[in-house]
């Protein structure tokens, strides 16, 4: 048993060195959403999908930004939420500051999913509302329209 | 090279053997009914009551030094008393309202003082006395390895060493559970089993939220020191009250899971306490089945007490059961982890754990490297109900950081009589039991993270380990407050092992980290 232990662990390190050496597989931290228990959507080359809460220490992510909103109560400080927009690497960056949230000038929610499965695509931010209009051509959803924040958080406190 | 060629031969053509027959075997399994064995111990069938009690030691009910968890684990007598009792007497349609309700009162409000668990299921004591008498004794393990680790004023060495004197002290009698390993696939497969699981998911989250109790306790006790474990219970007890008692599960929680630090030191006692609860399921399974008599429910409690008494296993070893995998012999183990038994689906060191998936057990759960040999390791990480090792501070903190809620952290220093043990608030603000503490964080490749992330109890203590590590000359000592301000992320190194959950029919994703 201990040899096949030993044997096991030199396999298992090899194996790690030698995928990182040999691969440049990206880092992808898979795990659950907080909120809807499902799996978190991975960013992708074309489109960043995952929503990053940052609260004092913590670093926590979530599978879209109607699961921040509802799980928020949690969180007694100030938050930071870095929301993936239409542009890899340039997240639109919504704060709650002493309980009152602010959204840059001109960022505009989209909120349409029926069931959860769908939050990641169908409940995001965008920087305006060109770039709003132009992820529902490419990707249609019915009843879309382009909240404000206020409207956004309504929306889900709502639902 | 040639050899170690030859033993990864060996052990993939084992491997693929083994679980063939297991499966051939599982699969006869569940179209029959367990019979009686000839050499059933003739114990079983005594109306003698054969009362047993604590051990005498002068740390009898140091529990009592954690008021909260010494009520919380009072009121686990309770439940399964109750539904017993339920069961026994023709009630079971109310078992997941009214009988849920009152359980569930007595959980939230616990007793003072240990419950006599007869008082409260007589018409089951009358019918399965002999039954009492196995759960009783493991129960009194329970509580006096718990007594040994709150008592204050001794020595890590000598609470082990009094451990295993409890150990022998238990074993000694014939209503031991075996220490042994036992295959929980096996345990599993009868007719009944996951009956009452099915038809009964409220009060079984109950069931397997207090053993969660049971087994998670054992890591934020185990080498901690006494004034240190309480502030532990804080996080743990909230956790148990407010989630972990109402969590529908895949599988009970396995205390290796739960406590591996303990689990490493105490495998035999880890094996007892998860084929104890094994034997509270199917025993749940066999009273919550309808087309079973009253006799043959009588006769599987029984076979289901005969299948994890040590008398069953006399002179068997932990590890054997390769020529009969998934059958009452098979005390295989995970290499890492002799404290468990094989589970449905492992291979090897990794194992399917409900709220996290798929994991390797030899593997640091945050960046996938081997943890080192020996007893102890890095650190563990207690987060929303699951207890992970790894092998480095800077995985335990950013695996902390990186999981909603509150946070335990205990990590081994350079004196390894001091545990530190971080707790986090919500939002990750850390607090530590040693004052003065500080860091090492030079980060550089992971494989060697255990080298260059590390806490030491004092400035003096990490400029001493300088003195000897002349490439770490220019690190500066971290205080807790810079330290746990740095995330590095999640590693490179980090693999997930995406398989299908074992314990879902449906194909659905192991999910977890």
């Amino acid at each position: 048993m201990k040899l096949m232990n030993t044997i096991s662990k030199s396999i298992a390190l090899l194996a790690v060195v030698g995928a990182m050496g040999m691969t440049s597989i990206a880092s992808a931290h898979e795990a659950d959403c907080p909120y809807c228990k499902l799996k978190l959507v991975q960013n992708t080359k074309e489109q960043d999908n995952e929503v990053v809460v940052k609260v004092g220490n913590k670093r926590i992510e979530y599978r879209c930004l109607y699961c921040v909103i509802k799980d928020q109560k949690r969180y007694k400080g100030d938050l930071v939420v870095y929301s993936p927009s239409e542009k890899v690497g340039a997240p639109v960056i919504l704060k709650r500051t002493a309980g009152k949230w602010s959204a840059p000038e001109g960022a505009v929610f989209l909120n349409t999913f029926k069931k959860h499965k769908d939050c990641a695509a169908l409940s995001r931010a965008f920087s305006n509302k060109e770039a709003f209009d132009a992820y529902i051509k490419k990707n249609p959803s019915e009843g879309a329209k382009a909240m404000t924040l206020d409207q956004f958080l309504a929306e889900v406190a709502k639902s | 090279m040639k050899s170690t060629f030859l033993s990864v031969l060996a052990l993939a053509v084992i491997s693929t053997a083994t679980a063939q027959d297991h499966g051939g075997h599982m699969g006869g399994m569940k179209s029959n009914l367990p019979t009686m064995p000839a050499d059933m111990p003739r114990w079983i069938n005594s109306p003698g009551a054969d009362h047993l009690f604590y051990k005498a030691a002068p740390y009898n009910w140091a529990i009592n030094r954690i008021p909260a968890f010494a009520r919380d684990m009072y009121g686990t007598g309770v439940g399964h008393a109750m539904a017993y009792e339920t069961l026994v007497t023709g009630r079971k349609d109310q078992l997941e309202t009214r009988i849920f309700d009152s359980i569930n009162r007595v959980l939230q409000n616990p007793p003072r003082n240990p419950v006599d668990e007869v008082a409260l299921s007589p018409t089951f004591f009358r019918k399965y006395g002999y039954l009492e008498k196995v759960f009783d004794w493991a129960h009194i393990l329970h509580f006096q390895t718990i007594d040994v680790f709150t008592h204050p004023g001794w020595t890590d060495a000598q609470k082990e060493a009094e451990i295993e004197k409890l150990w022998q002290f238990y074993s000694a009698q014939p209503y031991a559970i075996t220490g042994l390993p036992m295959n929980m696939e096996y345990l599993d497969s009868f007719p009944y089993s996951m009956r009452f699981r099915t038809n009964y998911p409220k009060v079984n989250a109950l069931f397997w939220g207090y053993h969660w109790l049971q087994t998670v306790n054992y890591d934020m006790l185990f080498r901690v020191p006494v004034q240190d474990q309480a502030a532990q219970y804080e996080v743990l007890g909230a956790q148990y009250r407010t989630t972990e008692l109402y969590k529908i599960r895949d599988f009970m929680p396995m205390t290796a899971e739960m406590s591996p630090r303990f689990a490493k030191r105490f495998p035999m006692i880890a094996n007892a306490f998860d084929n104890l609860h094994m034997l509270h399921d199917n025993v749940n399974d066999i009273l919550a089945s309808d087309e079973l008599s009253e006799s043959q429910k009588r006769d599987q409690v029984k076979i289901a007490i005969y299948r994890v008494l040590a008398s069953t296993h006399v002179d068997e070893e932990p590890g054997s059961g390769e020529d009969a995998p998934g059958t009452l012999h098979d005390h295989r183990h995970a290499p890492s982890t002799p404290g468990m038994g094989y589970m449905k689906g492992m291979e090897d060191d990794v194992m399917f754990m409900s709220g996290m998936g798929w994991m390797d057990m030899s593997a640091c759960a945050h960046c996938s490297i081997p943890l080192p040999d020996g007893p102890m390791w890095g650190a563990t990480v207690t987060a929303d109900g699951w207890t992970m090792m790894v092998r480095c501070l800077m995985c335990a903190r950013d695996m902390a950081a990186e999981t909603p809620g509150r946070a335990i952290i205990r990590a081994a220093t350079e004196d390894p009589s001091k545990i530190l043990i971080l707790i986090s608030d919500e939002e990750g603000n850390l607090t530590s039991n040693i004052p003065g503490v500080v860091f090492l964080e030079e980060f550089g490749e992971h494989p060697e993270c255990s080298a260059w992330s590390r806490a030491f109890t004092s400035k003096a203590a990490f400029e001493q380990f300088q003195k000897g590590n002349p490439e770490m000359k220019e690190a500066k000592p971290l205080s807790l407050e810079a330290w746990v301000q740095l995330n590095q992320g999640t590693p490179e190194t980090y693999r997930k092992i995406d398989k299908p959950n074992p314990y879902k029919s449906d194909g659905a994703n192991g999910g977890g980290k």
